[in-house]
Formats: structure tokens, sequence, C-alpha cells
């Protein structure tokens, strides 16, 4: 059986995990491969997630929440922003290959774009091939 | 049963390699600035020319992590749910130790090795007894060295089955085990010994043990009452400045503790030993959460007192070599020829 | 023998005899000549005899501010730049309470890499003597000269804030704030790689890494009860050597330390292997400088980086 990607999807509560619904209750088509979970802000995301993640074989990572301006817990999308800016740049310059870990703004209207980030990510991901760098599976 | 041969310096790595196609081969290798013991896949890449290496070569025979045992929880597989033992470690011959180090493995022997009822560490002495030991004396003994206060010297023979001194353009090899021997056999580097060498290691020897400085008295530490010592005031002021960063008990070629996890990733699992240090405050942390060594005092008064009060009582020896690494790797210089001298005070 | 620095030594013993007598604290933290070339020991003075056994020199390089957390007595502290800093990061963090200080803060003009000058003379026997800009190493019967700036620590070489951000006294005069060196050459050099490169360059570097956490234990800033590497439910990361779990102890080290991290250098000293620590934590401290314009423990008041945020934040890197 050919490799599938594994993706795995943190979804902010109140945008994106409803978008996600969203999609698939207008029964939108996106790749199978990506894995969600549920967290109740962006703002909760914790690196901690994202490297037990690729520890344990995920291929790729997506980390979703609210878009800046329009937040359910005002500002938690806020914070992550830095967060996420700096923990980006760190794994990009421990060599973890671009295309592993990515991050969007997709709101609870947002279905069809969250179908499409879904098969970006995917795409993305099976363009560089299965993760190995962190994976404790395969070390 | 002692015999005397030599061997010229540019010979070493032939032999070298040619041990490398019977057994592990473990030496002094360069790892960046670090002089590290590791396998040497080539009898060139030993590096003997230098001080003792960073870390103590305890890893041969008691690793940093060791497999115990793997399991399966895959209930398709047959031994699912069973734990099966690791593969039986190599032959190794741990080339280019310095005597205190040597002296180091005879008192992990008395901790791994307490015989009969008591216990005996299968893991430690599989290694053990496949383990061959090639000692290399210390022409130039450093300032931090104190071998001599534990009864050792730069040119001890406690620990080896064999010894080289390094006479400038050979080693004088003094093969003193069976062991030692049976490594030797047919090897073609070293031949007999001509008297010329053998006089000037003599004076290599003499010239070395003189230059070790006396470093500590351990004497009056054994008649003192351990809780006398426990609640000594010295340990008020001792401790302050140490950062529990655990340096000293990994470099440390005689400490011995671990701890036991097991480790699985879907269904594959290993219980692993690796190294623990009681500098570190969860050493002691029981599964109720109740520590009895809360304070970094409690735990800095634990490491002196276990090496040279309580390992005195239970084994009769003092569970340190004199190898000073504590004392050139501690980042904050906690001298441990200062805490002993307050402790036999 | 130790290159020593005897006028600020004598200010400092003047200093702390002062507090001492007068009672305003209860000890001071600072050095005493060591007992191995190369290194000056961290002490602690609760006597004006014992204040008199004060010294000051190249070698002071330990960040004494890791001896502060939780602290409840009145306490005195010699603080270089960079130990300054992390004493406002303890005092931001309520670790340690500010009116509980009193800063003994001292202009650096650099502190000598004990590792560097013992790789030169090849022996941990070295004496060293120090004159003007340059030094001269005897060890083994051998003799050299090298450029002091040779061989000061590399967070040193590239510091920007080499007088202490805070202090109640300060010993002798302010000296000029840039060490001269580049701060981010440590981490350029790595971001000049391809990825790969990079993988293989930091897999290569923490292949020796015995998880002894001398890096961490050295640290100021790693004050937690708990460390998240010991966490057993979930266990982040494996207790063992293997390198995946050695890296991701390292990256989340690094990281924990983001917007917080002074440079001081003191993972770097404190590592038996010799790992350089910097290369990672050096990237964030860069990136917190230039994505938030930030520098950690400038000012008692200023909130930590990752506690703030602005409306135009980059986010190009976000669908």
């Amino acid at each position: 059986m050919a490799w599938q990607p594994k993706i795995v999807a943190f979804l902010c509560n109140w945008c994106s995990y409803a978008g996600a619904d969203l999609a698939g209750v207008s029964r939108m088509q996106y790749p199978p491969n990506v894995r969600v979970i549920r967290i109740p802000c962006s703002g909760r995301m914790n690196p901690k997630f994202i490297l037990s993640a690729l520890k344990n074989g995920a291929d790729g990572i997506l980390i979703s929440g609210c878009h800046p301006g329009d937040r359910h817990y005002l500002s938690g999308n806020y914070f992550a922003r830095r967060k996420f800016a700096l923990f980006r740049s760190l794994l990009d310059y421990m060599g973890i290959e671009d295309g592993r870990v990515h991050f969007s703004w997709v709101s609870a209207a947002e279905g069809e774009r969250f179908a499409e980030v879904i098969s970006e990510v995917t795409e993305a991901v099976r363009a560089i091939g299965p993760s190995r760098r962190l994976n404790k599976k395969v070390i | 049963m002692m015999k005397e041969m030599v061997i010229d310096k540019k010979d070493i790595a032939g032999l070298l390699t040619e041990l490398t196609g019977e057994m592990t081969v473990i030496a002094p290798v360069r790892k960046g600035d670090n002089l590290l013991f590791g396998p040497v896949s080539d009898g060139s890449e030993a590096a003997l020319d230098s001080v003792n290496t960073r870390l103590a070569p305890k890893d041969a025979l008691f690793p940093q992590c060791e497999k115990m045992m793997t399991f399966t929880t895959d209930r398709q597989a047959e031994d699912a749910h069973t734990m099966q033992d690791v593969s039986e470690p190599d032959k190794q011959v741990i080339f280019g130790v310095r005597p205190c180090d040597a002296a180091g493995f005879l008192i992990l022997d008395k901790v791994f090795n307490q015989g009969g009822a008591e216990y005996e560490d299968t893991y430690y002495l599989r290694r053990r007894e496949k383990t061959t030991v090639v000692g290399l004396g210390c022409n130039k003994p450093l300032s931090t060295c104190f071998c001599a206060s534990f009864g050792g010297s730069p040119f001890g023979t406690d620990g080896l089955d064999i010894l080289l001194t390094d006479v400038g353009d050979k080693y004088v090899v003094t093969v003193l085990t069976d062991k030692g021997e049976a490594r030797l056999k047919g090897k073609s580097g070293p031949s007999e010994a001509d008297p010329t060498s053998i006089e000037k290691a003599g004076q290599i020897k003499e010239s070395a043990v003189k230059s070790v400085k006396a470093g500590i008295a351990t004497d009056k530490i054994k008649g003192k009452a351990t809780m006398e010592l426990f609640d000594d005031p010295c340990w008020d002021t001792l401790y302050e400045t140490c950062m529990n960063c655990g340096v000293c008990t990994y470099s440390c070629p005689t400490c011995h503790c671990f701890d036991i996890q097991d480790e699985a990733i879907d269904t594959e699992g290993v219980r692993m030993r690796n190294w623990d240090s009681c500098m570190f405050s969860l050493f002691t942390r029981h599964g109720s959460g109740h520590n009895p060594r809360p304070t970094k005092k409690d735990r800095f008064r634990q490491r002196f007192l276990h090496k040279f009060k309580y390992f005195q009582d239970n084994f009769d020896t003092v569970a340190c070599v004199g190898c000073g690494r504590c004392i050139r790797l501690c980042p904050v210089n906690i001298d441990v020829r200062q805490v002993v001298e307050e402790m036999n005070r | 023998m130790n290159h020593r620095d005897t006028e600020n030594t004598e200010k400092i013993k003047k200093i702390a005899g002062r507090l001492l007598a007068e009672k305003r604290v209860d000890a001071v933290i600072g050095f005493r000549p060591g007992t191995v070339s190369l290194i000056s020991a961290p002490t602690v003075a609760r006597t004006e005899e014992e204040a008199a056994g004060l010294h000051w020199d190249r070698f002071c390089g330990v960040n004494l501010a890791n001896y502060l957390p939780k602290r409840e007595d009145k306490i005195a502290i010699v603080a270089k730049g960079c130990d300054s800093r992390s004493i406002v990061g303890l005092v931001a963090e309520n670790q340690i309470k500010r009116e509980n200080l009193y800063i003994i803060g001292i202009p650096c003009t650099g502190m000598i890499d004990r590792a560097k000058v013992i790789s030169l003379a090849e022996s941990p026997e070295v004496e060293l003597t120090e004159n003007g800009e340059e030094v001269t190493i005897k060890a083994d019967g051998k003799q050299s000269t090298v450029a002091l700036s040779d061989i000061l620590q590399d967070n040193c070489q590239g510091c920007l804030h080499r007088n202490p951000a805070v202090f109640d006294e300060l010993v002798g005069k302010k000296v000029e704030e840039a060490g001269g060196s580049d701060i981010n050459a440590a981490v350029a050099k790595v971001e000049a790689m391809s990825q790969d490169e990079r993988w293989n360059h930091f897999d290569q570097m923490f292949s020796t890494c015995i998880r002894c956490y001398a890096c961490r234990n050295a640290c100021p800033l790693c004050y937690c009860e708990q460390c998240f590497a010991d966490d057993s439910q979930p266990q982040w990361c494996g207790k063992s050597t293997n390198p995946v779990d050695v890296k991701i102890f390292h990256i989340f080290r690094a990281y924990h330390c983001a917007g917080r991290c002074t440079d001081c250098g003191a993972c770097v000293r404190a590592c038996p292997v010799g790992i350089n620590v910097r290369e990672l934590t050096g990237k964030l401290e860069k990136e917190v400088r230039e994505l938030f314009g930030c520098e950690a423990g400038m000012s008692l008041e200023a909130i930590p980086p990752l506690g703030v945020y602005l409306e135009k934040d980059p986010q190009e890197f976000i669908k």
C-alpha cells in the first residue's frame, strides 16, 4: 500500500473546528488524511503537542485558529501568533523540513476554505515525504 | 603472573585494528574538543596521547542507557505481553584506561556483584566477564589527581589485565592476568621487553608517583557516628553554591545510581535503565509525592556521605578513586577535597 | 595563577564588608579564588571576615542569579550585565522580591572561556597572565601569546549590554556598551547552512549529549519545581539518549527560555561534553530581538515579550 501522509490538525473550538464542521455538513470533499484534535483556543496550543505528534509519527501538522480581530477569548490567538512565529522559526532552524508544520486562520463560516487548507497541507506533506527527523518510530 | 613486553607506538594502531576483528574495541577518541571513550572501527582512531578522558569509561560496563527487555502489546504477535530478554553483549576490550578508572571498576564490582543471596546485576556482570581492561599509566598526573589518597597510584595495577607504560617511542606492556595474555596471543605488535625500556618505565613510574599530591585524608570519617556527620553544621554552608547540575555524578567512575523506565510507542516497548543522579530533586521522590531529600543541602550532603561514609561502612572502601574529574568539570568549582577535609575534621 | 583584577576585587570587598557591617543584608553572593586554575568559585559571605575573601577577575563567568529563586533572606549579589538581566527576569516572574535584593552591579568587559584556554594549551594546568589586549598562556613547559578577545566566551564577544541593566550600587565606572563582535555570529553560521545541513549539524552536535541536565540546572531561568523533561503523564520526551528524545529536550528547553534568555552562557559553561547549546538558545534570542524588538531583562517594568502582543505582529507564515 502506498504511503499516505498522516496529518494531525489542532483546531480551535470556536472557529476552525466549527469551520471543519461546516465543511462536513456541506458535504465538501477533502483528503481523509487528517486527524483532528480540538483545543479550546489557539492560545492553548503548546509546542509540546507539535513535538509529541512528530515523535509519534505524524507526517504533517496543522494548527488553526480564529482570525485576529475575530476571536472568542479576545486575545488568545494574538499571544499564539507570537509563539507560533518563534517556534516555527526554531523548527526551521533545526532542519525540520518546510511543509511539515503549518498554521492557518480559518473562521466558523469558512467551510470551503477549511477544505482548501487541508488539501494544501496534505499535498505539501505528500511532496516532502514521510517524517523521519523527529520520528521515534523509526529512530 | 607478570610478563613484560614492549610495543612500538607506531604499532599500537595495528594491534587495535587486529583486536577489532575479534571483539569490540573501546578506546579514548576525539569528538570535537572532547576526549571520550568510544568504540573504534580502526586502531588509528584511538587517541592515547592526552590526559584522562572527560567522562569515565564506566559506560563500557554500565551504559548510560541500557535496554533490559523488550515487549510488544500487538495481539497478533506470538510473544505478545511477554518480556523478551535482549541479546548478550559482545566481547570487548577497553583500551587506555587510567589506573584510577580501573580501580573504579572494582568499586562498581562491589555494588553490582554482591554475590549469592545479595544483589547480582546480570546486565553488568554479563558485560564484565566479557571485558578485558588494558590500562595506560599516567606519566604526568594533574594537580587535581589524588589517587594516592585511596591506595591508588599513577601506575597502579588494580582492576587491570594489562598495563601500558609510555616510555617515549614505545610502550612497555606489563601483562597481569591470563585474560590479558590471551588478548595478546598471536598479535604481531608486542615483542619481548628490553632492559632499557624496563628501566625507563621504572624511572617514569617513580617520578609520577612522587608528583601525585597527597590530596585528602578520610581516616577519621569511618570512626565518626553516622548521625554526628549527618548533623554536622558544615553542611549548612558547603552546599550553598552547588547547582545540583549532576555533572559530578555523570563524570564519576564510581557513581552508579540508575532509573528504570518503560518506554513504548504504539505497540512496541522497551524497558530501559538510564543513569540517574542523587543531585536531581526527583531522585528520591516517592510515589506518594513525599520527598525525603527536598532541599539542595540534603542532596549535596547525601552525595558525600554516600561516597565517604556509608560506602566505607558497607564495603570497607571509600567510593572515590581520586580521578579529579568532578573538580575539573564542576561549573562552580566545588572541590571534593575541601568537602572531605571538613568531614574529616 | 588566575589573572587578577585587584582594583575591582578591593571595591567589592569594601562594599560587601560595609553591607554586612550595616546589616543591610544577611549575606553577599560573590566569588572567591578557585581551587584550580581558570575558574573562580561562587561563594556566600555572611561575615565581614568572609567578605574580605571575595574576589573578582576574568574567571567569574558563573551567573550568580541561579542562586536566587525562592530565597527569603536579604541578599546582596554581584551581578554582571547578563546576570543583572537574569535577575530582572526572576523578579518579573515572582521568583524573588526586589526589596530583598541589593544588586552590586559590575560592568564587565568579558569573561575568559576556560575550555578555549585548555584547548589552546592542550592541558588543564595553565598559568595565564593578561597584558592589556594580549594573554600569555603557559602550560606543560610551553608558552604562547594570544589576543584576549580570542579566548573570551562566545557570548561575551558579541555582548550588547556589558553594563548592568539594574543595580543598587555600581562597582567602578560604566564601560562601553557593546563587545564589538557580532552577537549573531554563532547563529548566523548555522543559518547560512541548507536545511538538510542544519539537521545534520544538530544531529552531530547532540550526539554526545548524556542527558545530565547540567545546562538546565545551571540556567537561572530554569527553576520549575518539576521540569517538563521529568513529566511522566504524559512523557513528552523519554529519558534515554535516543536522538529524538535528546533533540526534543533541547528544542523545548531552548523554547522555554525564549524572550527570557539573557545569553549569559551558563548552559555552555556547565555542559561536561562541551555542547554549544547557545547555537539553539541564541537563535530564539535573535528572533525575539528582530521580530518583536525585545531584549530580555532590560527593565523591571517591561512585560516579557510573550506576555504582550501587537496588532501588527508578523504573520506572513500563517495561511
